[in-house]
């Protein structure tokens, strides 16, 4: 009879903690979100709390520039600025929403909003906000649209793509002209070949292994159209991955490339191994922080495919009390005049149509980082989302360790990229 | 005359109580029951009853990540629970200057383990101290592999591992020494028994107790191995993510806003069986041992 007694306390335990475990995390309670949010109307007043990531100390002025000019705006609104740390941005966003707490308006990215929006925590901005597609650029609004939920969630706050930097006191030292870099990934591995000819292998050219992006940018559709399959298990993938198995079979990228992370292309940059390394539009005002002494060799030249467009945006929650006020204050800290001021003090691009003819952009003013500026402006025209939003870090993870197995000739490409896929799939369903 | 009242013990003991129900208790009953579930960081989920255990059956990656936290262990076990020994029998001695040897020993304990693994990588890196020096003297000719080879970079977190715990079990066995009577290493030597006889005669039945516990310490620690093989792989788990530990993969599965809990939970039942089956084995031998 104890004993029975005993087992019934246990599982009655169980039970308890299944209640915890289980639990429908949705402050709002929606199992599968996007139900159309209500417009948002009322006066604009109350205290709203306004979430950034990493922009202390480098940019508190201009961020409480803003926030104080909408304040004088609307004195009836009080808000709080909480800026958190570059790390650990998604544990915290996630904390935060699944204890219900999560600020009325938030920087988040469009792969972040995404889990948030299928659980119902974000306010449809098209709802509240009707002219959201006249003013903001066809890229941003469509990064804040989710296959299978109706509206928008999230203000476009700026841009950023990739462009290619080439160390010229390198390249003309062993024997390439940056005058004439390469255009397409045939004319960089030939090119590489030469670099590690002419210095004996110490030097590379090309230092990174491929990512999802890179075959998306070779043409490669790496979703069904229904979002619900992974695609990119190809012949032209493997092809792909072929010829950067036949280049790192000849050495021309570091052995450790395998188990490396993309910041390792960035160090081998800063330390002179390698000649070639990408990055976002301001990549030489920071070099020029950095390592001042490679920054005026460096050469920004355009993406070598279709250039990665990378958005961040400001999403409002649903849980909002002062929803009106909220709104006002996503749309205040993305209006062009907004967003203009924040792309002066650092080269991010504007997310408004309003900012497009601003010759700011368009013009360099001599130097390699105004250059850059102007390559990365010129090819957000063409720039697209490369990676699917769905795609997790974990998903992420498997799929460069399988391109890495193929990159080492463990594996045939293809069989890599089936395996990858498929694991994609398996985590995709859930 | 003092007054007691029943409650009393009860007080003393409520604040680790508490702790222990709210941060131990609750979390392990919690993933108890999400083992059994789909459950994700937002939204819940479902009872799916062994899914998750047959999922882990067709698991390469996690038949990959227990061979490495076996291969871990076995290597680790030994060595781990004999060299800090014989180190404690070195530095035991009260000879000038034995002062500094144990602070040296003991030096990497102190250091945290991921600034530890991070000089390691560069260490060993192909471009490190290691190789440079090696190709410098011309022993070889083509850098050593030790980070981007399955087998050589679990090598290489073992060496780790092995080098920065030497000091910490040594320190217990230092402790575990002072006990083992002096006359019984005098006898021995009026027998005419050498060193090498006292210590597995003497020294070594009179740690045995310690010995155990040491053991089991390093099965259970070598079997949750995550910092060295994290850091020294960057992340990735080495090439074809093939040097993943169980704890590796569990927080792979467990992180971000789709984390799959459920899986995380099952593989973290499963570590728990992994790592108490040693424990159980352990005990036992010291039994029949005794």
């Amino acid at each position: 009879m104890r004993r029975f007694r005993a087992g019934a306390a246990l599982a009655a335990a169980v039970l308890a903690a299944a209640g915890c475990g289980l639990g429908d995390a949705g402050p709002q309670g929606t199992a599968q979100g996007g139900a159309p949010s209500a417009a948002v109307t009322g006066e604009v007043k109350g205290k709203v709390t306004l979430q950034t990531w990493a922009l202390k100390p480098k940019f508190t002025d201009y961020v409480q520039g803003v926030i104080d000019a909408f304040q004088k705006r609307y004195p009836g609104v009080t808000v709080e600025w909480l800026d958190q740390p570059g790390d650990g941005y998604s544990d915290k966003v996630l904390s935060q929403a699944a204890s219900g707490t999560l600020p009325d308006v938030t920087n988040l990215p469009p792969d972040f909003a995404l889990p948030l929006v299928k659980q119902g925590m974000l306010l449809d901005v098209a709802q509240a906000d009707p002219k959201i597609s006249d003013e903001y650029v066809a890229g941003g609004v469509e990064a804040y649209t989710y296959a299978g939920q109706q509206g928008v969630y999230g203000y476009p706050w700026y841009l950023n793509t990739d462009v290619n930097y080439w160390n010229s006191e390198l390249m003309a030292k062993y024997g390439l002209d940056v005058k004439k870099p390469p255009t397409t990934f045939d004319e960089l591995v030939a090119q590489a070949r030469i670099m590690k000819e002419k210095s004996g292998g110490k030097v590379y050219l090309m230092s990174r292994r491929p990512e999802l992006g890179d075959l998306a940018e070779a043409g490669v559709e790496l979703m069904s159209a229904d979002g619900k399959r992974f695609t990119f298990n190809t012949p032209e993938a493997a092809a792909l991955l072929d010829k950067y198995r036949d280049a790192y079979k000849e050495g021309l990228l570091p052995r450790d490339v395998l188990t490396d992370t993309y910041a390792g292309n960035a160090k081998l940059f800063d330390e002179g191994t390698a000649a070639w390394t990408t990055g976002g539009g301001n990549y030489i005002t920071s070099l020029a922080v950095d390592n001042p002494s490679l920054a005026p060799k460096v050469v920004p030249s355009p993406d070598m495919g279709v250039p990665p467009l990378y958005v961040q945006g400001l999403s409002v929650s649903k849980q909002t009390k002062n929803p009106a006020a909220a709104v006002a204050l996503a749309r205040w800290v993305t209006s062009p005049e907004n967003q203009a001021a924040f792309a002066h003090l650092v080269s991010i691009f504007p997310s408004t149509k309003a900012s497009a003819g601003d010759p700011f952009f368009s013009r360099s003013d001599g130097t390699n980082a105004g250059d850059a500026k102007v390559i990365a402006f010129a090819s957000l025209a063409k720039a697209k989302m490369l990676q699917p939003v769905v795609v997790t870090d974990a998903m992420s993870k498997f799929v460069r360790q399988q391109f890495a197995l193929a990159i080492s000739g463990e594996v045939p490409s293809k069989q890599a990229l089936d395996t990858a896929a498929a694991k994609c799939d398996e985590l995709l369903a859930g | 005359m003092t007054h007691r009242r029943w409650f009393t013990p009860w007080l003393l003991v409520a604040p680790a109580a508490v702790w222990l129900l709210v941060f131990n208790v609750w979390p392990s009953l919690n993933t108890l029951v999400l083992a059994f579930t789909n459950a994700k960081p937002l939204g819940g989920g479902h009872f799916t009853g062994l899914a998750n255990f047959s999922r882990a059956l067709d698991d390469d990656q996690l038949a990959d990540a227990l061979l490495n936290s076996v291969v871990f262990m076995l290597v680790c076990l030994p060595l781990l629970t004999m060299l800090p020994l014989l180190l404690a029998v070195l530095v035991e001695k009260r000879l000038p200057g034995i002062t500094f040897f144990r602070t040296a020993f003991y030096t990497p304990v102190v250091a945290s383990a991921v600034v530890v693994a991070i000089i390691w990588g560069w260490v060993l890196d192909d471009r490190g101290l290691v190789n440079g020096l090696a190709q410098r003297l011309g022993v070889i000719a083509e850098p050593v592999p030790f980070l981007t080879d399955r087998w050589l970079l679990l090598f290489s977190a073992i060496s780790l591992t092995i080098w920065k715990g030497l000091g910490y079990y040594m320190i217990i066995y230092l402790s575990a020494l002072g006990n083992v009577r002096r006359e019984l290493h005098e006898a021995a030597a009026v027998d005419g028994a050498g060193p090498v006889r006292r210590f597995w005669s003497v020294t070594v039945p009179g740690v045995r107790n310690t010995m155990l516990l040491v053991s089991v310490l390093v099965s259970v620690s070598a079997l949750r191995v995550f910092s060295e093989l994290y850091v020294l792989s960057n992340g990735t788990g080495g090439p074809g993510g093939r040097d993943m530990s169980l704890v590796m993969l569990i927080q792979l599965y467990s992180r971000g806003f789709t984390g799959h809990l459920g899986y995380a939970s099952a593989l973290s039942l499963l570590l728990l069986v992994v790592t108490i089956g040693p424990m159980l084995l352990l005990l036992r031998l010291s039994r029949k041992a005794a």
